[in-house]
């Protein structure tokens, strides 16, 4: 991989990629080889890219693949996980506020396409785009987000002041 | 809970610096060390397998009558497992200190050689095994007189005209040779098929591996 593809094509879409790898691990190690991971599957799958949607989207729809490729390889068959189980991040890997800390907490206890909903509708992406990276009907998008945040809600009452 | 999700999350990634993006130019020498370990672990596990197998085998070959296939199984087998013991000594030896593609080199180096090797052996294995077959079932015991005069006295009942050298009838040890000009020929090749179903998925991994890395380093 160049560092002028990283540069200009994968760098400035970092904050999501970040954000989005962080709702799918719970440690700075497993975190550094599902960014490098995807950041690697940008770079080869460069030649896909049709221009049939922004290249973001392209970017966060690789993303997505790629965390839910890891995760289901690290869960082995669990791949759609119910259960609301609350995984604690390791120490090392904790934000600087622990408000941001609790709510990645929160989300990382979703099931997997929740997390990618939620990371990007906070992210402010519409509903449309939320749809085109996750491969939805929007229309279904808006009400997803609804139930999310009031799980959300549920989970964070009385952590967060 | 005051807050909304929306201000927290906000909020926290203003108070955080942890949108820092990881170094990537670590990830070839990651993957790099995760090929060849995965291969290295195979390689000790097929090696094990061997041993075991032709332990087995050995006492198998006892008990069913045929223990001169089973001895020349078990010494053809160990030979082949000491060479390739010896050569994954010399893959241990591989800095993993290098960048990631002198490491991707050194190995491929190291496969070429361990290939190499092992194409010669396989010239002369397949061809012994196939001959410890054959001995073994001639000389197994056949209510009292060995397998194989039996079934020469079977063929010369029916063929009385066979031509037989030393008790083999020709067309026997001719078909017999060829068989085994065949194997000796070809035994590069089987062993070529027999490590690829083996290793097939490592090596294509290794060799997009260093395709990229190449492609890296091309200015």
């Amino acid at each position: 991989m160049s560092n002028d593809f990283y540069k200009t094509s994968i760098l400035p879409f970092s904050g999501i990629i970040i954000k989005l790898c962080r709702a799918y691990t719970n440690s700075q190690e497993d975190f550094e080889d599902y960014f490098q991971e995807v950041c690697l599957q940008i770079w080869r799958s460069k030649e896909n890219f049709r221009e049939e949607s922004e290249w973001s989207t392209w970017v966060y729809r690789i993303s997505l693949n790629v965390c839910l490729t890891l995760l289901k390889k690290k869960n082995g068959q669990n791949f759609v996980s119910d259960s609301l189980r609350f995984e604690e991040t390791v120490d090392n890997y904790a934000f600087a506020d622990e408000s941001l800390n609790l709510l990645y907490d929160a989300i990382r206890s979703l099931s997997e396409i929740d997390r990618a909903i939620i990371t990007l509708y906070l992210e402010e992406k519409s509903y449309q785009e939320i749809a085109d990276i996750i491969g939805t009907n929007p229309n279904n998008i808006g009400v997803r987000i609804k139930r999310i945040k009031i799980k959300l809600k549920d989970l964070l009452d009385g952590k967060i002041n | 809970m005051e807050k909304s999700i929306e201000s927290i999350w906000k909020e926290g990634f203003l108070k955080s610096d942890a949108l820092v993006a990881p170094k990537v130019n670590n990830l070839y020498t990651q993957k790099s060390i995760h090929v060849i370990d995965k291969f290295k672990r195979m390689f000790r596990i097929n090696l094990i397998a061997i041993v075991v197998f032709s332990f087995v085998f050995l006492i198998i070959s006892y008990f069913i009558g045929i223990p001169i296939t089973g001895a020349l199984f078990f010494v053809m087998l160990s030979a082949l497992v000491i060479i390739n013991k010896r050569l994954l000594e010399g893959l241990e030896k591989i800095d993993k200190g290098v960048s990631s593609y002198e490491y991707l080199k050194a190995f491929n180096e190291w496969i070429k050689q361990q290939v190499s090797v092992n194409e010669r052996f396989a010239a002369f294995l397949y061809p012994i095994i196939f001959l410890s077959m054959i001995i073994g079932f001639w000389f197994k015991d056949a209510e009292g007189i060995p397998l194989g005069e039996r079934l020469v006295g079977e063929v010369l009942s029916g063929f009385p005209d066979t031509y037989l050298i030393q008790g083999i009838p020709l067309i026997a040890i001719v078909v017999i040779i060829f068989i085994v000009a065949l194997l000796a020929i070809f035994g590069g090749r089987i062993y070529q098929w027999d490590l690829n179903i083996v290793y097939g998925r490592v090596f294509k991994k290794l060799e997009e591996l260093m395709a990229d890395l190449e492609e890296l380093s091309t200015p």
